[in-house]
Formats: structure tokens, sequence, C-alpha cells
């Protein structure tokens, strides 16, 4: 005869064991009779309770009292199930799903018009909120005609501003390295008291090949918005201190 | 729980009655389990006025494995008599285990027992129905 080594309490409980598997619906009950389970003792009792459960289920109900249950259940589960939502850990837990939820949803939200080189362009909209006049070297002309200042003097390859921009009349400009010793050239413009940066597109870690994207894409960051294009492996970003519907006017006819 | 269906009706019918007119003046009972608790309530009460067991101390013998051949030729009126004639809060316990619709928590709450009352009142029940099965039907004749 097979018998195993229960705590009282594990007796106490294996001795209450619903007779159907759909009752157990408390942990601690689970686990005794898990460990129960292995013993001849649990075995016959659990036989014993369930032809006597048969049994019970052939008492004929009078008709009249029967149609009253025909369709409902006999007890009503939902009371136990808001008690588990009261549960401290049940509660704790569906809260910080929900935060993690919440966290994702939001990181979905800010990044779900991302593109090749968003966070470089949201990097110097920062640059672009700290920098003052004085910085930049000063240079009147028109921004168009940059690019070639760029390569002659920096050796920078398809640094050119964007047609839709290239009329806008310069105050100054300067080329420095960003974080990732990337060369990075900016601009500051009359109009609006916008800036313009040049910078590497972001390239495959693997083939080192210049990420494309088409069209015109807006990034914010901290009350600056950047309208971004990609062209030649370079970023060209206009940059001003307001919203999208500041820029938009300017890039209306080419954005995609 | 009373081991004579006439009287059953009675309880469940003066249920439903109570029910109706809580819920007729907007006082529908918050508690899932109320219609049990009233109807065990009015069982214990209706029990009080019709004749009563002898409280006795009963045998009790082990679980078997040939136990639920022996239950099979039971005749269900036996077994409603045999648990209708069970001291309370045995009585309750058993009736609400093997109607086989409760979890052991539920039971607890309308029975209003600890686990360990309950264990022991199930155990016993179990021993000293099997003890009453080989006196009515011995395994001998089960077999």
């Amino acid at each position: 005869m097979k018998s195993v080594r229960l705590s009282r309490r594990q007796r106490l409980l294996a001795s209450c064991a619903p007779i159907r598997e759909e009752l157990i619906n408390d942990r601690s009950m689970r686990a005794a009779v898990f460990c129960a389970r292995a013993s001849d003792e649990f075995a016959n009792q659990q036989s014993f309770d369930r032809a006597v459960a048969t049994l019970v289920r052939s008492v004929p109900v009078p008709p009249e009292i029967g149609e009253w249950f025909s369709s409902e259940n006999l007890v009503p589960r939902s009371k136990w199930k808001w008690k588990m939502a009261q549960n401290p850990a049940v509660l704790a837990v569906a809260i910080a799903l929900a935060v993690i939820a919440g966290v994702f949803v939001l990181q979905f939200l800010e990044h779900r018009h991302d593109f090749p080189g968003a966070e470089a362009a949201r990097k110097l909209l920062m640059v672009a909120a700290s920098t003052r006049s004085v910085l930049l070297d000063p240079v009147r002309t028109d921004a168009g005609a940059l690019g070639d200042l760029f390569f002659m003097k920096h050796q920078l390859e398809h640094y050119d501003v964007a047609p839709e921009f290239a009329d806008f009349r310069t105050l100054g400009c300067r080329v420095f390295d960003d974080e990732e010793r990337h060369r990075v050239a900016q601009i500051w413009v009359i109009e609006k008291g916008m800036q313009f940066f040049l910078f590497p597109a972001e390239r495959n870690a693997k083939t080192g090949a210049a990420l494309e994207f088409s069209g015109w894409r807006y990034v914010e960051q901290e009350g600056w918005t950047g309208v971004v294009q990609e062209r030649n492996g370079v970023c060209f970003m206009a940059a001003l201190h307001g919203r999208e519907k500041d820029l938009a006017p300017y890039v209306s006819k080419t954005k995609e | 729980m009373l081991g004579d269906p006439r009287r059953a009706q009675e309880v469940f019918q003066a249920t439903l009655r109570e029910a109706t007119l809580l819920c007729a003046n907007g006082e529908t009972p918050s508690d899932p389990f109320w219609f049990f608790r009233d109807a065990r309530w009015r069982c214990l009460e209706t029990s009080e006025h019709g004749l009563r067991a002898e409280d006795v101390e009963l045998q009790k013998h082990d679980l078997p494995p040939s136990a639920p051949a022996q239950i099979e030729r039971l005749d269900v009126n036996q077994l409603a008599t045999w648990i209708s004639a069970a001291p309370e809060p045995q009585r309750t316990a058993l009736a609400l285990f093997y109607l086989d619709e409760f979890n052991h928590r539920e039971i607890l709450s309308l029975a209003e027992l600890r686990i360990g009352e309950l264990s022991r009142l199930l155990a016993d029940g179990r021993r000293q129905l099997q003890a009453w099965l080989d006196a009515t039907l011995p395994q001998e004749e089960a077999k």
C-alpha cells in the first residue's frame, strides 16, 4: 500500500479535496492534491467521493424546481473572480503589467514615425536649442551656396542644402564632430531663426551601406521640430523652435 | 439536508419567495451564496420540528478500494436518509460537499466552519458511511 508524507495542513486540505478538478481553483489545495495523489488512501477517498457524488446527481429533481435552474449555473462564479482581483498580489501584478504596457504604448507612439537617423536628428535638435550665434562663423550668403564651401574647406561630399531651403539667407555656419565623431555641418539662417544640419545617414552595421528613406520626415524634441530628408548618404534637417505646422509650408509640395 | 422531498420543496419555495420579496423591495442580496445560506438555515429550522435521529457514536471503517461497488448498489433515498440523519454541522458539510458544486473555501463559508473542522467532519463522515455500507451491503454481497 502506497503512502506519502504530507504536512498537517496538506492532510486537512486533501481530506476536503473537491471531487471535480474544475473546483480546485486554489493553489494550496492544488499542491495538497498533487502530493496526496500518490497515496492509495487518497485514491480510495477520491473513488469513494466520486461514487457518492454520482449517486447524489441521480436524485430526481421535481420538474417545477428543475425549470428554475434549466438555464442558470447553480453557483455563480463571478464573485470569486472579483475576489481574486482584490488580492494584493494580483493587484500588484496587474498594475505592473499596466505600467509596462503603458510604457510600451508610449514608446510605440513616440517612435512610430521613426526613420533611420531619427535618434541623431533628435540629438541635433538639442544642439540647435543650445546653440548661440556667436559659436558660428559669420557667413552671409544663400544657404545653397554652402555645399561648395563644405566640400572645398572640409572635404564633405554631398553636404548640400535641400533645394526647398537653398534660397534662404544665412547668418553663419560651422562644422563639428558629434558624440560618435560624425562630421556635422550646421547653418543658421535669417528665416524664422531656422537652423540647418547636414549629417551622415545611419548605416547598416554589417554592410556599411547608408539606410535610405524617401521624402521628408518630422522629428520633435523639447519644443523644437525638424524635418529631415536623406540624399546620397547624407541627411539634411531644417529645424526651428516650433511645431510641425510651422515647417510644413516649406516642404508641403514635396512631402510624401 | 432533510431526507424528505416534500419538506425540501417547501424550503426551496420559501427561499425563492424571500428572494423575490427582497428583489421587489430593491434589496437584491449582494452575497452570491445568499440562496444557499438562506435555504440551509431554513432546512435547519425545519428539521428542528421533525423527528430527529438519536445521537449515537457510529462505527468507522477505513475506505476499501471496493467501496464504489457498494455505493453503486445503494438506493439514493437510503443515502439521503443517512446524510439527513447526520448531526449538524456534519450534515451540512456532507450535503454541500457531495452536491459537487462548491470548492472547499465556499463550503467553509456556507457552513461557517474552519478547515480543520470541515476536514474532520468529511473524513469521519466517509468512514461512518463506509461502516454503515459494510453493515447494510457487506462486501461479499457487493461482489
